[in-house]
């Protein structure tokens, strides 16, 4: 049956992320984007929330992760501020994926840090974008070709949050001469294999400041096979591919959002020719337009999430994820372009935030 | 809870819905289009597997109370049929919103008993003059109390079935000067003296659909055939014509998604079995994409229509949310219809091209009645902004 209210139980989460948006991202983003990073504080404070280890409760997380559930988190961060919203999910996307494909040891090992009274310290990364493509599991064509008692990987990866520091640091491959799902595999990186992959650091990045990132290079670096979460080619690895891709759109609804209700303000409060200038035609149909195409852009990815939560790691979740992705970020890109052009010459200040957002939604692509 | 499943009930009903359309309505699409005319064949079909279908979906919603968005399904397959067809099936149409908000139970009966006779009856709504078609509240024709009777002058165009409808709901303005507040609903029979039908329209588009003018001269009609059950407040009979397209707009939405979605399916078939193989591959994989795009949206416009309407059910106001699936499925179609015609042009004109350009002529419209598209983001931007004064 169809309906579109969120249970009580997700509005109480949904509202205490907001809050902690409102309260706590909002206010430090310029501070984050400057220092390239989330203050220790931060995490720590966020981390408490329970907010960011959706993770068996036998590692001691809060539970198994629930994709809609998550989608309304996402926005809320994102909402906050798109650079630290990515910077968490960046990093909860590492311990995600172990315990969507790895097998029980590699779980224990990699996801109970992140439980513990430190937890708030450890950082996960998940690379999915290529140098030669997007955000789309077709695109991933870095390949792992069984060799001895392991496999070597070649292939680029690029905007990985905390690529350069983090464990788990897992990566998504495609097993050499597949075609298709079910070549995609998921590998984890130690530092150990890292010395062998050419890592740099993304500085001087259009926007997304506060998520620091990294771009891999890998020419023929062995891995061994103990390092492949799970079997290669099992669902798991989709399930977090989308599951990446889902909170992805998430993230963007918010930053659009953010756009949307900080240019509506502004619009209904600044006076023109003797009156507010959202009273003007010209301005009220961009506000309209934005918030229209948000809520579809927002229905699409509920529609993926709650696909994702009915199991299943098929084409047809695949189209829906990448779908809602592609929306999103479409959206976000838009409606943070037409939040600087509603400020109009206060826009392109750093003085407001429209301006940081609008390089932080070109920086999703 | 958030969910985006139909249920049983509504997947049959729509798969129902869907056969008929199948059946009924494109085998004889593009000649009604072509000649305006529809066989009455097409209406007793209509009415036959109309019945049966609402039985079912009454059987149906004993468990859900959904009908709103029972209603969007069937109305997306109609107008993935045929929507000119689609406003000519056989039934009450436009009239029965403001007989069901503004007339009193004796009224509601009086009037929309007919519908149930099992004879062909249909209904309309009078609204737009030559002179006032966003601007309602400006219109001219009026209505003057004479004893037992009212006698409405006036001057109304673009009337769906305006010339067929045995029920012709007519606004009229008791007094120019008072403005919004001085407009009112009456039912006016087929066949009232002075009731004079003008000309029918050739149109762009939904050519199929029967759009009369109709002129009222000295037409007079009972005095208790004015819809006044809600006279609570002056301004009542303007909030039924404005009521009334806060109803259809969701309905207007899932006509739009439905004729996107024929054409958009039409382009992909056509793009798999028609494109030249020594198309370039990076041309195709172009259209591919934009088909992939049209797609996506097409699925948001769907969704923002099923939230209209699953509010609608809810009894939760829904101005605003009716207002943007009306302008984005409003601008999605010509999307996609525009896109059709454009990824096809290469293909010879044969009756898969004829389908994807009478979608485009039909598809034209949906910006524009109903409220223009124009008018939809200003209410959307009123709504946003309940503080400002948005002229």
């Amino acid at each position: 049956m169809i309906s579109f209210s969120p249970t009580e139980e997700q509005e109480e989460i949904r509202r205490l992320a907001r809050s902690v948006a409102s309260d706590e991202l909002r206010p430090q983003a310029r501070a984050a984007e400057k220092d390239g990073d989330i203050a220790a504080a931060l995490m720590q404070t966020l981390t408490q929330t329970g907010l960011t280890t959706p993770f068996p409760e036998d590692y001691g997380g809060s539970g198994n992760i629930e994709a809609i559930t998550y989608a309304l988190i996402a926005e809320e961060l994102g909402f906050g501020d798109g650079g630290l919203a990515m910077n968490v999910i960046g990093s909860m996307m590492g311990p995600l994926t172990v315990a969507l494909a790895g097998n029980e040891r590699q779980q224990s090992e990699y996801i109970v840090p992140f439980c513990g009274r430190e937890g708030y310290k450890e950082r996960g990364s998940l690379a999915f974008a290529e140098r030669s493509g997007g955000y789309a599991l077709a695109d991933i064509s870095a390949t792992a070709r069984r060799e001895d008692r392991g496999y070597v990987i070649n292939g680029t990866k690029r905007d990985v949050v905390h690529g350069a520091q983090s464990r788990p640091r897992v990566v998504l491959l495609r097993l050499e001469g597949t075609v298709g799902n079910a070549g995609l595999c998921a590998a984890l990186l130690d530092d150990e294999a890292l010395a062998g992959v050419h890592v740099r650091p993304e500085t001087q990045k259009l926007g997304l400041q506060a998520a620091p990132s990294a771009s891999y290079r890998f020419e023929h670096v062995m891995i061994p096979e103990a390092a492949m979460l799970g079997e290669p080619g099992n669902g798991g690895v989709v399930r977090a591919a989308t599951l990446y891709l889902i909170l992805r759109a998430g993230v963007a609804c918010g930053m659009a959002r953010a756009a949307l209700e900080y240019a509506g303000k502004y619009a209904g409060e600044r006076i023109a020719f003797g009156r507010p200038i959202v009273s003007y035609q010209g301005i009220a149909f961009m506000i309209s337009e934005m918030a229209m195409k948000l809520d579809a852009a927002r229905l699409l990815l509920w529609n993926a999430a709650t696909h994702w939560d009915r199991g299943g790691a098929d084409d047809a979740l695949i189209h829906d994820a990448e779908a809602a992705h592609y929306q999103a970020v479409r959206i976000a890109k838009s409606a943070t372009t037409d939040a600087v052009q509603i400020l109009g010459g206060a826009g392109f200040m750093q003085d407001h935030p429209v301006e940081m957002w609008m390089r932080d939604a070109a920086a999703m692509e | 809870m958030i969910n985006f499943t139909l249920s049983k009930e509504q997947e049959a009903f729509r798969d129902y819905a869907h056969q008929v359309a199948v059946e009924e309505m494109r085998p004889i699409a593009l000649e009604c289009d072509r000649t305006e005319q529809i066989p009455e064949s097409f209406f007793w079909n209509m009415q036959k597997r109309f019945w049966a279908g609402s039985a079912a979906q009454a059987r149906a919603q004993g468990a859900e109370r959904q009908e709103n968005v029972f209603s969007m399904l069937s109305q997306e397959e109609m107008a993935w049929g045929d929507a000119a067809l689609s406003t000519a099936i056989p039934g009450p149409g436009l009239a029965a919103p403001p007989i069901l908000s503004q007339g009193t139970p004796e009224q509601q009966k009086r009037f929309l008993s007919i519908y149930m006779d099992g004879q062909l009856h249909w209904g309309a709504l009078a609204l737009t003059e030559p002179g006032i078609g966003s601007d309602v509240a400006g219109m001219s024709t009026t209505a003057v109390l004479d004893g037992d009777e009212w006698v409405i002058n006036g001057h109304k165009h673009y009337i769906t079935n305006g010339a067929r409808a045995d029920l012709v709901v007519t606004f009229a303005t008791v007094d120019k000067s008072m403005g919004r507040a001085g407009i009112r609903p009456f039912v006016v029979p087929k066949g009232t003296p002075g009731l004079i039908v003008g000309r029918i329209e050739q149109k762009m588009g939904l050519r199929a659909s029967q759009t009369a003018e109709l002129i009222y001269e000295n037409c007079r009609i009972p005095k208790d055939n004015l819809l006044a059950g809600r006279q609570t407040s002056q301004s009542s009979g303007f909030k039924a014509a404005m009521g009334t397209l806060d109803a259809t707009r969701p309905m207007v939405g899932a006509l739009a998604v439905g004729i996107a979605r024929a054409a958009h399916e039409a382009a992909c078939r056509w793009v798999k079995e028609e494109l030249p193989a020594g198309y370039p591959a990076l041309r195709r994989r172009e259209i591919e994409d934009e088909l992939e795009e049209i797609g996506q949206e097409i699925q948001m416009a769907r969704f923002l229509v099923w939230r209209a309407a699953w509010m609608a059910d809810q009894r939760i106001p829904n101005s605003k949310e009716a207002s943007m699936c009306k302008a984005y499925a409003g601008a999605l179609v010509m999307k996609a219809t525009a896109a059709a015609v454009r990824i096809t042009a290469p293909g010879e004109n044969d009756e898969t091209r004829q389908f994807i350009q009478k979608w485009f002529r039909d598809a034209k419209v949906f910006d524009i009645f109903e409220g223009t598209a124009q008018i939809q983001r200003l209410i959307i931007a009123r709504r946003l902004f309940p503080q400002v004064d948005i002229p």
